[in-house]
């Protein structure tokens, strides 16, 4: 438990949380914008429509990765791993401790996004002069953005202990975001597994499956397998190797 | 206090610390020194947990870093590198080890007062001095009140005040019951703090002593001047004694003063000049980490 106080309050003792948090608002107000001002009236007015847009607080989701590795990465970055570790020696517990933290910060920062999510798009669709629905049928994104960034964020603990250098891990995790998912896309029906396209389909929170997109229950279960396992890796390698003498 | 017990390390392509054993007593001020590259820095992150060891082991207190309790109430630890984070103020820095051992905040206060600090507490790491950095360093090794400080070159960096200080500060510690070991590569600096030193050298023991003792082991020599320093030679050399001119002009005598002056004077040689050139621990030192000669 203290170990876990002490990860929260490294966490909002930088800027870093205010950063990834403000930059998510600006990107939410940009696509949202895009997305609502370039639909025509009819297709606004169409569930549908109205849900995938509320689907977009699901961006949290990459920020939660981000965050969720940088949270391991910048200890290795600037050193502070061994005053962390000296303090909470036993190193599957410090990891532990980073990996609830994680999940915790992750939470408020979904939370936060799909309340801007919501906020921007009424305004926009209250200027266009359309009705936003706001009923199980569209809001069901809304959860699905929180559980999906919550995943996300334990795959980047588990990503950002595997490699612990974080310019490294970052790159990483955009290449196979931009690059990685979308060369998978074209292997087929399996493409659904990826990680990233598991994580959409928690976001998207379609009850059913289909071809190209897991049902949510099925794609909770994927993305916390993947969770699992680069957790399980991450900790192995810091579990069994030297803390670096000092930051890079 | 501490053990080390047959402890190896080996990275790639070095072998840093090679079958070391020694222990610190409690209590006292132990020196661990060593040239540049000697392992103890590589011997104290094992005994602190943030190294593995290839073979062997390390403990404080009976028991492995990890398997401490509270190991920030234990141990205090002052590293080699200064690991901050540059955008996170000195306080806050305390703030979040305090959380994580379970201190009272109320304590980062009392600590940052301790090491002098109070001014500047809320300033960006980033822009501390490296005297600062190093202080607030000792700072973390006393929030949880530990009666074990592990120090790695602390001196490091710090001004001639700033190692008064520390001087000043490690004897009161150990004046107080505490234990210390702190590593250093700076002799003379030892020589004024330590009870005894434990000496390293490519990873191996070379001495385990006292500082008194390592003093006294070192070749200590009397420096002689004399009119008749030929004579003087001839007649130290018959009494068996070893001496040999220097490029000063003086002579160099390995024996103690009264009794080349009493020599002298049973001659009836004049002196200029008697001085007893102390043998010093950082002689001692050079001798024992001396590279063996080809
Ligand atoms: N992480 C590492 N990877 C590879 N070699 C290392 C590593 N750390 C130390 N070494 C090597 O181990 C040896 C001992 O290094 P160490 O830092 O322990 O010496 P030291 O006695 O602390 O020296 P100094 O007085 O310069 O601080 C050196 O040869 C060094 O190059
Ligand atoms: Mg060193």
């Amino acid at each position: 438990m203290n170990a876990l106080r002490a990860e929260l309050l490294k966490a909002v003792t930088t800027r870093l949380l205010l950063w990834f948090g403000l930059g998510l608002l600006a990107f939410l107000l940009l696509v949202l914008s895009i997305h609502i001002g370039s639909h025509d009236l009819l297709s606004l007015s169409q569930r549908s429509t109205q849900r995938s847009t509320l689907a977009f607080g699901g961006l949290a989701a990459i920020v939660a990765v981000l965050i969720g590795s940088l949270l391991v990465t910048a200890e290795y970055a600037h050193g502070t791993i061994n005053q962390s570790l000296l303090a909470v020696p036993v190193r599957e517990k410090l990891l532990t401790a980073k990996l609830a933290a994680a999940v915790l910060v992750v939470f408020a920062i979904a939370v936060l996004a799909d309340a801007a999510t919501l906020l921007i798009a009424e305004v926009w669709y209250h200027g266009r002069g359309v009705n936003l629905h706001l009923g199980s049928d569209t809001l069901a994104p809304f959860l699905g953005a929180v559980g999906g960034s919550m995943i996300a964020a334990g795959i980047g603990v588990g990503v950002g202990a595997l490699l612990r250098r974080q310019t490294g891990a970052i790159i990483a995790i955009l290449l196979w975001l931009l690059i990685g998912e979308g060369v998978i896309s074209a292997a087929g029906d399996s493409a659904r597994f990826a990680p990233g396209h598991a994580l959409g389909a928690v976001v998207a929170a379609h009850e059913v499956g289909a071809r190209d997109m897991l049902g949510v229950w099925a794609a909770v279960v994927v993305g916390l397998l993947y969770a699992a396992i680069f957790c399980t890796a991450g900790f192995l390698v810091v579990l069994n190797s030297d803390a670096p003498t000092s930051g890079d | 206090m501490i053990e080390v017990e047959h402890l190896t390390k080996r990275f790639r392509h070095a072998t840093a610390v090679d079958d070391l054993s020694f222990s610190v007593p409690r209590g006292r001020i132990t020196g661990f020194l060593g040239p540049n590259g000697a392992g103890k820095t590589t011997t104290l992150r094992v005994l602190l947990g943030l190294a593995l060891p290839t073979s062997g082991h390390a403990t404080l207190a009976g028991r492995r870093y990890r398997e401490l309790a509270a190991p920030l109430r234990t141990v205090g630890a002052v590293l080699e590198a200064s690991n901050y984070h540059p955008a996170r103020s000195g306080r806050s820095h305390l703030r979040v080890l305090a959380a994580a051992a379970g201190i009272p905040q109320a304590r980062v206060d009392q600590v940052l007062a301790e090491v002098e600090l109070s001014g500047a507490a809320k300033r960006k790491v980033g822009g501390y001095s490296l005297g600062m950095r190093q202080r607030l360093s000792v700072a973390a090794a006393l929030l949880g009140e530990p009666e074990l400080l592990v120090l790695d070159e602390p001196a490091n960096g710090l001004d001639p005040e700033g190692i008064r200080w520390l001087r000043n500060f490690l004897r009161s510690f150990a004046g107080r019951g505490g234990t210390v070991f702190v590593s250093s590569h700076v002799l003379g600096e030892m020589s004024q703090l330590a009870d005894e030193v434990v000496i390293i050298h490519r990873g191996k023991l070379v001495a385990h002593q006292s500082v008194a003792e390592l003093t006294l082991q070192a070749t200590g020599a009397t420096r002689v001047r004399s009119p008749r320093a030929e004579d003087l030679l001839a007649r130290l050399r018959a009494g068996g004694i070893d001496a040999e001119p220097t490029e000063a002009g003086t002579l160099a005598v390995h024996a103690p003063p009264e009794r080349v002056g009493d020599l002298a004077a049973e001659a009836g040689i004049p002196l200029h000049e008697l001085v007893a050139e102390k043998g010093s621990l950082e002689e001692a030192f050079l001798e024992l980490t001396a590279e063996p000669q080809p």
